[in-house]
């Protein structure tokens, strides 16, 4: 009798997901499976990110202007704001309190919000390339002014896109949070890639990428810097994730033509998925390595074994206490298929 | 006289805004939920609002953004015993956040930093 399932490995977070090979879902039926809206339709007369309410926002650090536009005024097409209420705060390197088992540091890091587009209603999808592009040169300049201090060991990009991913506004927006440890899962991952680099001398991500485009049935698009993938192992519904080439551990050293070739190919995907899944909600999540001084004290090799890279979550099924519990994923859709539909 | 909004379900905590801050020479007044400040507001001119957000009825947050919405003008703290709304994008509406604690030193300070500016 044949398994109506099957599981598979992720040889860069090392989980195991369940895959129901016996019936994949198509895109339709993910559509009537929306989660209620958080909060009414029209309740808010007012958003923080439109222009005019600049005032509303802490001062710019950062804004890709447009036609006549002023300095911390409107006519600005991306801007970067400190977090208003940050969940931390900026500060000098804390030290660990240790009581017993329990151990504890000042909540210090950054926050920022980088505000996409002056149009609450255009998104990633629908934004032309050029203007993706801009947005992550935005976020690359923030990169690189952050990584000046070494008492931030890692920096998170992140989108939330809707309420059920965690967007509280849907005005297009994206964050950056600094923290002053090393997340565990960035540290799983790049304790994975050091071992397939003592055993095989070769970078993880890089080999991923080789044997993905050998493979080809989970290619989604690809262009001369970038191939977005269906991941072998996919945890969710359409996930993706974007690789880059080049070998490189960090984003803020992405050439300028490859941050245009990511703007071109990450608007290119987001517009197939929210065409072919009705606009849903997801997650963008930027991987890279930690801060090279804070990164080197535990890999000497950073710098050949950690590999930056964009995953995208579509948020099309609840985690519940299986996957709580087990840390194994039930993924109804097989990245095969996911990665055929989503090549349109 | 600055004039003072209070926007508080818990009728002890009213109370005791209501004398703290007059005590500090402010003319305080205080309604129970944001339908109550919304009609206030209507009517009367404040310089200063201070909300509480879990409410029965609407909540802070759709309180600070409908008045927003009408007048930018008007300095909001939100004055809540939780600190997860921080989350929430909308609660930018406000000037400022302030976790409710048991001294009112804080909230306080941020009224006459915000009524200074």
């Amino acid at each position: 009798m044949t398994s109506p399932s099957e599981l598979r490995k992720d040889p860069i977070s090392g989980r195991w997901v369940i895959i129901a090979t016996e019936r994949s879902k198509r895109p339709d039926e993910f559509r009537s499976e929306r989660w209620p809206p958080r909060r009414k339709p029209g309740a808010a007369l007012f958003c923080p990110f439109c222009p005019g309410n600049e005032a509303k926002t802490p001062p710019e650090i950062y804004a890709v202007p447009g036609v006549g536009a002023s300095p911390g005024g409107a006519g600005w097409r991306v801007r970067v704001v400190p977090n208003k209420f940050p969940a931390l705060t900026r500060g000098e390197t804390p030290i660990r309190n240790c009581r017993g088992l329990f151990e504890s540091l000042d909540g210090i890091g950054v926050h920022e919000v980088i505000i996409e587009s002056p149009d609450h209603d255009k998104d990633l999808p629908d934004l032309p390339p050029d203007h993706v592009r801009d947005i992550l040169s935005a976020c690359q300049s923030r990169f690189r002014s952050i990584e000046t201090e070494s008492q931030y060991a890692y920096i998170q990009l992140f989108k939330n896109k809707g309420p059920e991913a965690g967007a509280s506004l849907s005005h297009p927006h994206s964050q950056i949070v600094a923290t002053p440890i090393i997340p565990k899962r960035v540290k799983e991952e790049i304790f994975a890639s050091e071992r397939h680099f003592r055993r095989t001398g070769k970078c993880l991500f890089c080999r991923t990428l080789v044997e993905e485009t050998e493979a080809g049935e989970r290619i989604v698009r690809a262009n001369g810097h970038f191939a977005a993938i269906a991941p072998f192992a996919s945890r969710f519904p359409f996930e993706m994730r974007i690789f880059p080439r080049r070998h490189s551990p960090y984003f803020s050293a992405a050439a300028p033509e490859e941050i245009a070739a990511l703007g071109e190919i990450l608007q290119a995907v987001l517009s197939t998925l929210k065409s072919i899944l009705d606009d849903p909600p997801f997650n963008i999540i930027l991987h890279q390595g930690p801060h090279p001084a804070r990164a080197r004290e535990i890999w000497p090799d950073i710098d050949r074994i950690a590999h930056w890279y964009i995953e995208i979550i579509p948020v099309l099924i609840r985690i519940a206490g299986f996957e709580w519990g087990t840390g194994f994923y039930i993924n109804p859709v097989v990245p095969e298929d996911a990665a055929r539909f989503l090549r349109g | 006289m600055n004039k003072i909004l209070i926007v508080e379900d818990e009728d002890a905590l009213r109370l005791l805004y209501e004398e703290e801050l007059a005590a500090e020479g402010y003319d305080v007044t205080t309604v129970r939920d944001a339908e109550g400040a919304l009609d206030l507001l209507g009517r009367e001119r404040f310089d200063l609002i201070v909300t509480d957000i879990r409410m029965p009825g609407r909540d802070g947050v759709e309180l600070i953004t409908q008045i927003v919405g009408l007048r930018k003008d008007i300095p909001i703290i939100i004055n809540t015993a939780y600190q997860s709304y921080k989350d929430d994008f909308m609660t930018w509406a406000a000037d400022a956040y302030v976790v409710k604690s048991s001294s009112l030193v804080e909230l306080k300070a941020r009224i006459k930093d915000l009524l200074a500016r």
